[in-house]
């Protein structure tokens, strides 16, 4: 190897404590790199969790692929996973996260640092403390039943069980918004104020100058930020499971709960991996289709 | 430029902020109550006991629980990336941008996916407990904390390394008392945010520990609110602002450093 040449003379001249100390990192991405196949290659098995199938297993082809489509639970989990991701990341955490970004630049004083500041608590809180507090909030002797449903004379409502989606798509919101507005801050801080004042001299509506000079100028952030919480919500498992189970029936079982669900609850841990390989191959995909439409000229 | 908020618009900021916030009193209202019923009131009977009781029995176990796997995971994920970053930042090996991108790329991998290895491996080498928790939440940290720190290896000027070198330090003199000193804000960003993360685990701990004594807060959490029958919201809502308090506490610590590293995939070539 050529490595030499243009290799730092103090690197060089300790090389074996070099190759010493990258070996733990290497072997810790090797094992990541294991898992990936090993998730693609046991997704061919009808490897179990306990029983004779856990020790004795053999290869099915494709049949745990069939199953996700011929079998009831997957295609509805995936429309599931698709709502909750549109809804709760794409639609919620970005258009709020911008509309809040662009709203609050003009504001100074204790206002702003009091959202700010309410904002980032939701997202720096651990995924079970949002659950709960969720969960608690929405329950029948909660917060909006005590504050707002009971003083107005309706009948208190048990959220969770007859609103399961809406709640955890606000809950997500609710807990999620602060990345988007954090990016979309340091997105707009980017745009030259000239270029804004002068659309504004020109009469340009605050509609128009965020249409026509501002999102074109920030489209990268927008691709980065769609792309980031489109994976990271595609595939969250802990607040809903910790509030809803997945429940009631399948309305709230994203494909996170349902790939937990028939590995570690039902056992079938070929199946689970098709599953999971499956939410791989969609992120992938997505990450593909963004970093597409990002490239693409004007 | 005059762009003061209207009046309408400022008052619909306060309502997000009353909608934002309003969880937060309910938990502070419920925390320092001590005969809380979970509804938002003042405290009837205000007191710290539910904090005294939060921090006793199974649950001061499960924050020990929590504090050794977050500690174990920000340790040796900060030792094993070091070591490779800094041989990362400095050498020019051949395709060294593709390692870079090909960590990125695993660092975007979504983990739920890849429980069911991590699950079945851990179970063939008897790693089911703290230790194997430890072990597969730095694997999977592995890649940010890696570009994170070449990335701050970089900003620390070469000149420095070089003079030492000239003046006849050994290799292992020159990181430690160079490279590791001039790159401690780094180092600090990268072992504190690990720590949130695994602080803040859910999904491993619950399939790894059997037992109620080997939960982590995450997992006592769930299990407590889960729970059929009586809630006991006053105990819950003191558990919760002592399991939140690190993450937070981190979060502010370091947030003048947080933007360095804000989307963690800056890949300089």
């Amino acid at each position: 190897m050529s490595l030499r040449n243009d290799t730092k003379p103090w690197l060089s001249g300790g090389f074996g404590l070099v190759i010493l100390a990258s070996i733990p990192a290497v072997l810790f991405v090797g094992a990541l790199i294991f898992f990936t196949v090993w998730v693609v290659t046991f997704s061919f098995t009808d490897l179990s969790l306990v029983g004779a199938k856990s020790v004795n297993w053999s290869w099915i082809g494709f049949d745990n692929y069939e199953r996700l489509f011929t079998r009831r639970g997957f295609m509805e989990s995936l429309w599931v996973t698709v709502s909750f991701t549109f809804f709760s990341a794409i639609v919620g955490q970005s258009l709020l996260g911008f509309l809040l970004a662009s709203v609050m630049r003009a504001l100074r004083g204790p206002l702003r640092g009091f959202i700010e500041v309410a904002i980032m608590l939701g997202w720096l809180l651990p995924d079970i403390v949002a659950a709960f507090l969720w969960s608690a909030t929405t329950a029948e002797n909660g917060l909006i039943n005590s504050v707002v449903l009971g003083p107005l004379g309706f009948d208190s409502v048990n959220f969770l069980n007859e609103f399961a989606f809406p709640v955890v798509v606000v809950a997500n919101v609710w807990k999620g918004t602060a990345w988007s507005y954090l990016l979309f801050s340091a997105a707009l801080d980017s745009v030259p104020r000239d270029v804004i004042e002068a659309a504004q001299v020109d009469g340009a509506t605050w509609w128009q100058r965020t249409r026509r000079v501002t999102l074109p100028m920030i489209k990268s952030h927008i691709g980065t930020n769609t792309l980031f919480i489109t994976i990271w919500t595609f595939t969250y498992f802990p607040l809903v499971y910790a509030m809803t189970g997945g429940g009631p029936g399948r309305q709230t079982k994203v494909l996170s709960i349902f790939m937990y669900e028939q590995s570690f609850k039902i056992g079938k841990l070929g199946y689970g991996s098709a599953i999971s390989v499956a939410m791989l191959l969609v992120v992938g995909l997505l990450a593909v289709f963004y970093v597409r439409l990002l490239k693409e000229p004007e | 430029m005059d762009e003061r908020p209207s009046r309408s618009l400022a008052l619909a900021l306060c309502f997000v902020a009353v909608i934002w916030v309003s969880p937060f009193a309910w938990l502070l209202s419920n925390a320092f109550d001590t005969s809380a019923v979970g509804i938002l009131r003042l405290p009837q009977d205000p007191g710290v006991g539910n904090f005294g009781r939060a921090l006793s029995g199974s649950s001061g176990l499960q924050m020990w629980n929590s504090l050794v796997i977050a500690f174990g995971t920000a340790t040796l994920t900060v030792a094993v990336a070091a070591g490779a970053a800094y041989p990362l930042s400095r050498i020019r090996i051949p395709g060294r941008d593709a390692m870079l991108w090909g960590l990125v790329l695993l660092r975007m991998m979504p983990s739920t996916g890849l429980m069911i290895p991590i699950f079945f491996s851990a179970q063939k080498t008897g790693l089911l407990n703290h230790l194997g928790v430890i072990l597969a939440l730095s694997i999977l940290n592995l890649p940010f904390a890696l570009l994170l720190l070449k990335n701050f290896f970089d900003t620390v000027p070469i000149e420095l390394e070089e003079a030492a070198h000239v003046e006849g330090a050994s290799l292992f003199q020159i990181v430690g008392r160079i490279v590791l000193p001039l790159s401690r804000p780094g180092l600090a960003v990268v072992w504190f945010f690990t720590f949130t993360t695994a602080w803040n685990e859910f999904l491993l701990p619950l399939l790894f520990s059997r037992a109620e004594s080997g939960f982590p807060m995450s997992v006592g959490l769930y299990a407590a609110f889960g729970q059929q029958g009586a809630i006991d919201y006053g105990f819950l809502a003191a558990y919760s602002i002592l399991y939140a308090a690190p993450a937070i506490a981190v979060y502010f610590l370091l947030r003048r450093n947080m933007n360095t590293g804000f989307a963690g995939v800056g890949v300089k070539g």
